[in-house]
């Protein structure tokens, strides 16, 4: 097997020692990265180097590195998770990048996402708006039987879409805004298309809109770059259904 | 009354108000514009017709709600802008994010004030300006300026982008957007941007060539 060329590449990457810091961009290099690494297994290699130097590794979020847990974040060359399109940083490649290439790597950037560290932001606010009102409530007891409720095959399709969104925030990270639009709307969505979501649909939709306003996200100015850089390639029809169901929960609900 | 205020302080609310605002700004643009349109009918046509409006005592009820319907999508939407503004404290140094952002998107805060500025010269030359001689021959004598006229027509290409975002994003507000009809909405934006705008340029570049430009 022929050995790929490495990649010999400069970062200039966010530093910021904690919430309090200003924060600055930091050059360092990246030499010897396999054209077949992830942009994190680079970001591994560039800290082992920092670590043998003595010196502090560059904190970033990831989890299971397979683009399914929405933990990793980076806004890579001006673009959330990169520019690839519908990929996680984890999944996103170094042939992406030419040997020499200058990567600029940023946080993702709201106030309603605080820095913790570097590349760290705490996004616990999407947590905060799932849990008022991003889940049905279920009776506990045995397990009903598979198919005891029908969903017509476009439909469920309709609703996996909606909840292919993994949370990592990429919308907020794009939206020239700030605006967390698209995750509500892929939340709200994904219950509001299924029976189980029926019987809290007015009031999921109504609680989760007061939360993200609550948070500090910016409003949707609809020029739809979250839907671009979604990693899981999320519509922003869901946004018109945001609307849709958040027009009809404040003309009908009794609450 | 509270839950409507609820629903009007919140971001879909807030967006809702702008785009129910700017679509009833739309149907102002159509009737304006057909007004205008008897310029090319005839001087004691269009004379006329002025006149009617001025004498008629409901037309100062209708601009106080013109006026507040024009000052409601203006600061709802510079709430929204400052929001947004708030949402972002610190900004990227690489900034590259795409997707559906197009000129009208970008500017949608420029055109807006340059809207704003034509608006204020026009009511004062148009409405509170004097008529002697007849609106036909004021409309000749101010347009007939070649500056007076770019700024017009400057002032119109501005209003053309802002609607070409405009339109179609009031429908995204409202919940419409279904993969069928979005394309025909964006284009129909467009449409109504050109038509509209393109209507209202006839009438300076006509009042330039009649004034022996």
């Amino acid at each position: 097997m022929n050995e790929k060329k490495k990649l010999n590449l400069t970062l200039k990457i966010w530093r910021q020692k904690g919430p309090g810091d200003a924060g600055r961009f930091v050059e360092c290099k990246a030499e010897n990265i396999s054209p077949d690494a992830s942009f994190l297994e680079m970001l591994d290699v560039v800290n082992e180097g920092l670590v043998k130097r003595g010196e502090e590794a560059i904190a970033f979020d990831s989890d299971c590195r397979e683009g399914i847990c929405g933990m990793c974040s980076l806004v890579i060359n001006g673009k959330p998770h990169g520019p690839e399109l519908g990929t996680a940083t984890c999944q996103l490649h170094m042939r992406t990048f030419q040997d020499g290439d200058t990567i600029t790597v940023e946080p993702f950037r709201a106030k309603a996402f605080p820095p913790v560290k570097d590349l760290v932001v705490d996004r616990s606010a999407f947590d905060r708006i799932v849990a008022a009102g991003g889940f049905v409530s279920v009776n506990t007891g045995n397990p009903q039987d598979a198919n005891s409720i029908l969903i017509g095959h476009a439909v469920a399709e309709k609703a996996m879409d909606a909840a292919a969104c993994i949370g990592c925030g990429a919308c907020v990270a794009a939206c020239p805004n700030a605006s967390a639009m698209l995750f509500v709307a892929a939340k709200v969505s994904h219950l509001a298309l299924l029976p189980q979501g029926q019987p809290e649909r007015m009031r999921r939709v109504a609680q989760m809109r007061a939360q993200m306003d609550a948070e500090g996200f910016g409003n949707c100015s609809n020029e739809y770059a979250c839907e671009a850089a979604c990693p899981k390639e999320i519509s922003v029809r869901a946004i018109a259904r945001l609307n849709r169901e958040y027009l009809k929960a404040s003309l009908c609900s009794e609450e | 009354m509270k839950h409507s205020c609820k629903f009007l302080h919140s971001s879909i609310g807030k967006k809702f108000t702008v785009g129910a605002a700017g679509v009833l700004l739309c149907l102002f643009l159509v009737f304006h514009l057909s007004g205008n349109m008897l310029l090319f009918v005839g001087e004691s046509q269009f004379n006329a017709f002025a006149n009617t409006l001025d004498t008629n005592p409901l037309i100062p009820a209708a601009e106080i709600i013109l006026a507040a319907i024009f000052f409601a999508h203006v600061v709802v939407s510079l709430w929204l802008r400052w929001q947004n503004k708030q949402a972002r404290p610190v900004g990227y140094a690489d900034y590259r994010a795409k997707g559906g952002r197009t000129a009208g998107s970008r500017t949608m805060t420029w055109t807006a004030l340059l809207v704003l500025a034509f608006l204020i010269i026009h009511v004062k030359a148009f409405r509170f300006g004097g008529r002697d001689g007849g609106m036909y021959h004021l409309v000749l004598s101010s347009l007939s300026n070649p500056y007076m006229a770019g700024f017009y027509l400057l002032a119109l290409a501005g209003l053309a982008l802002h609607l070409s975002h405009g339109v179609q994003s009031a429908f995204q507000t409202f919940g419409l957007n279904h993969p069928k009809y979005m394309p025909a909405v964006k284009a129909l934006g467009w449409a109504f941007a050109l038509i509209i705008c393109g209507g209202f340029a006839v009438i300076p570049i006509w009042a330039l060539i009649k004034g022996g430009l």
